[in-house]
């Protein structure tokens, strides 16, 4: 355990890790050797900490992962539960790595929502192998034929590229028809709290305010990284439902807390049922801002649009990408992507992708992707 | 279709779920939600009285017309006294509704319906409908349909919250098989029937057929032509299935004598779909096998070899790009400006490229100035 003496740490952490990918205390290969990191951490570009979503896709489309101390919102569509599968892969990858894991929904009994958790694909070695192999050939392609487009292949690079080898550590894939063992389950960083018949949020907010307090940043010689996953916390049914101002006090109160300490915090929330100005004042305190889509089904119009529409499951709309320590913003190439099941168990999210345009009139049907319901102009290419 | 939106109704819910729950939305324009209502309520008693739905009975909670309204409606739909007295029970939430009228009691003529003097609790109100719906059959496995007849008029005396938690809480009651009810959308701010929306798994509104002309134009138009609002609709459903995905259908309501009609509409305009379109790109990245394919194209160098290009004909400089036409077959756009090159013959299976030097048919570079056949 490569933690600090000094430092009272409440993380218990469950003996056989060996089914899971173990998190890597090989101080050599990060940049910067001075802080031990926590598992599941990574220092990115510009001195920031990352922890994975759960999903790598995301997390490469992110530049990294989810900062440290950040707050993640993600606006639900009330047709279909995709922000669930968002926060299971968040949470899950967060008890992978033994991470204190605070997790608050709508529901009598929150807990069972623990029991839909996926467990990560067992990686085998000639995966990563392979992986480095390509890339190299990559590199000598580039120079035998000049190719114009080359600069929109592949995601820039920003994370360090020594930590190639840690990189399938830090984000697994989950399947998502295995459950997560019980053992993992059953350590003590785990709490679960119920909002449905709360009528107020003080009590969600003292729950949040220990579990920081005890992931606090101390000089940066350990970062133990923390997650708060809070599920529709708007929704209709809880009681404090009504009660907006209230509810905007606890996520600045919430973000205040969340920014001073090692903690990740993802909150999911319906904007259908606020109103716009209330729905602005949340988007606006997210740093990273995303919002789920579903998908109409038996579309023919959309089908002929798009390549692979059978099997998308949904569409993921990155709005606003966060940034420590930096001024210059996260401009992405594409904001949208859509959703999808690989073999029906691990979660990708890909580009849009148009299919091929039969005939001559390519008839474009390129609209912005607004996540309130109001009308797109069609852009013409 | 309608009729999806009545299987589900008749289905009810699986072991485990909540039950399904379908919101009727109207407006000023088209107001003809109460009409699908009946037209529900009617094909879901002879649906129950046949026993092939989930549910023994319809629990209906009437706050905006009287019980006798829907008693006289169905008996008008052509159900005897019996069917009715087994297979529905009234909460009567309109005669008295915050319990002015001293004289207004429990009457005992008619068992079928049940007084309600204060709407404002709706736990009581809760409570009231679980009890008329245990009163069909004794068994445990028995469910019923509950019916509220205008969600907008409860909204009156009951805060939003309660409201909403009422309807989540019969969803998850192990009595309740399905739910409906009516909302009008326009004496509701949006947010509450997004609420409303948001905890139904279906969601049909009715919009005007006619569009209102443009009044403050000074563009009357043929108003005449508005009755028609109140005779047709348009039925939009939007349905959330298991799969994660919505199902949109649009279909025409048409008010018969007593009855309403549902016909499908020719031309189903892809207008619905256009919020959902996001923004697409062109696919610039190869997939595996294409990029094994322009790995094996031969690219036409002086000297090949070692892969460093020696030397790349001059004239030449659109073969980096056309090359690429064998290998990937979805870069729709660019293989249209690529005919420019006409020395070079691509086979589309195996990438190769064939090229004739132009050299090879001009002579040698003379001293020619080709400005001296211009004609000045």
């Amino acid at each position: 355990m490569a933690t600090g003496a000094g430092q009272p740490l409440k993380t218990t952490r469950p003996s056989s890790f060996s089914r899971a990918s173990s998190p890597s205390f090989s101080p050599s290969s990060s940049s910067s050797a001075s802080p031990s990191l926590a598992p599941g951490v990574r220092i990115g570009a510009n001195g920031a900490a990352f922890v994975s979503s759960g999903i790598p896709d995301l997390d490469r489309i992110l530049g990294g992962g989810f900062l440290v101390g950040s707050v993640v919102m993600v606006m639900e569509d009330g047709n279909a539960p995709h922000h669930l599968l968002l926060l299971r892969n968040f949470m899950s990858q967060g008890i992978v790595h033994g991470q204190s894991v605070l997790f608050a929904g709508p529901t009598t009994e929150p807990r069972f929502f623990l029991g839909t958790l996926p467990s990560p694909v067992v990686q085998k070695e000639g995966v990563k192998i392979m992986h480095d192999t390509s890339d190299v050939q990559d590199k000598e392609k580039g120079l035998r034929i000049a190719w114009q487009y080359k600069k929109y292949f592949g995601e820039q690079n920003t994370v360090d590229s020594h930590n190639r080898d840690k990189k399938q550590e830090f984000s697994s894939d989950f399947d998502l028809r295995k459950p997560l063992e019980r053992h993992l389950l059953n350590s003590q960083n785990i709490e679960c709290i119920s909002t449905l018949d709360a009528i107020d949020l003080t009590k969600l907010q003292n729950h949040c305010s220990t579990f920081v307090s005890k992931l606090s940043r101390k000089d940066a010689v350990n970062l133990n990284a923390g997650r708060i996953a809070i599920q529709s916390l708007c929704a209709p049914q809880c009681g404090y439902f009504e009660k907006d101002w209230d509810i905007l006090s606890f996520i600045r109160s919430l973000r205040a807390m969340v920014r001073s300490s090692n903690a990740v915090a993802v909150i999911t929330f319906p904007a259908s049922v606020l109103s716009n100005s209330i729905s602005k004042r949340w988007q606006h305190l997210a740093d990273t801002l995303l919002s789920v889509r579903a998908i109409p089904d038996e579309d023919k119009d959309l089908a002929k649009l798009l390549t692979g529409y059978q099997d998308m499951v949904g569409f993921l709309h990155v709005h606003k990408v966060a940034q420590f320590n930096s001024q210059v913003p996260v401009i992405l190439d594409a904001s949208t992507f859509s959703l999808k099941l690989q073999k029906r168990r691990s979660l990708v999210l890909e580009r849009l992708n148009q299919a091929p345009v039969e005939g001559s009139s390519g008839v474009s049907y390129g609209t912005s992707g607004s996540c309130s319901s109001s009308t797109g102009s069609p852009l013409d290419f | 279709m309608a009729e999806a939106v009545l299987r589900s109704l008749r289905d009810g819910c699986l072991e485990g779920e909540h039950a399904p729950a379908l919101s009727l939305q109207d407006s000023l324009l088209s107001p003809l939600a109460s009409h699908a209502l009946h037209h529900f309520l009617t094909s879901l008693l002879s649906l129950v009285a046949n026993g092939k739905s989930q549910s023994r009975g319809i629990v209906l909670v009437a706050f905006d017309r009287s019980p006798s309204f829907y008693l006289d409606l169905f008996k008008r739909a052509g159900f005897d006294t019996s069917t009715v007295d087994k297979g529905t029970r009234i909460l009567d939430c309109y005669t008295d509704p915050v319990g002015w009228n001293d004289a207004v009691h429990q009457s005992g003529q008619n068992s079928l319906i049940t007084l309600v003097k204060n709407v404002k609790d709706v736990d009581k109100l809760l409570c009231s409908i679980v009890d008329l719906a245990k009163e069909f059959g004794g068994e445990e496995k028995e469910r019923v349909v509950v019916a509220i007849d205008s969600v907008s008029h409860m909204l009156r005396h009951a805060p939003l919250s309660s409201v909403l938690r009422l309807l989540s809480n019969l969803r998850c009651h192990e009595k309740i098989s399905s739910l409906f009810w009516l909302i009008h959308t326009d004496l509701h701010e949006p947010k509450v029937v997004g609420s409303f929306e948001y905890i139904s798994t279906m969601v049909a509104s009715l919009e005007p057929i006619v569009q209102l002309p443009d009044y403050a134009n000074g563009n009357s138009g043929n108003i005449t032509s508005l009755e028609e609002n109140y005779s047709k609709a348009k039925f939009n459903v939007r349905l959330k299935r298991r799969n994660g995905r919505v199902k949109l259908f649009c279909e025409e309501l048409l008010i018969e004598q007593d009855s309403v009609k549902f016909s499908s509409v020719p031309s189903i305009s892809s207008v619905v779909t256009q919020n959902l379109i996001p923004k697409v790109q062109f696919n610039l990245q190869l997939s595996d096998k294409e990029r094994m394919d322009r790995a094996n194209v031969v690219l036409p160098f002086e000297h090949q070899g070692d892969g460093r290009n020696i030397e790349i004909y001059d004239g030449r400089r659109s073969l980096g790009e056309s090359e690429k036409d064998p290998s990937s077959t979805k870069t729709g756009g660019l293989s249209g400006q690529n005919k420019l090159s006409n020395n070079n013959n691509n086979q589309s299976e195996r990438g190769e490229i064939h090229y004739i030097r132009d050299s090879d048919d001009e002579q040698a570079d003379s001293d020619e100035d080709p400005d001296d056949d211009l004609d000045i």
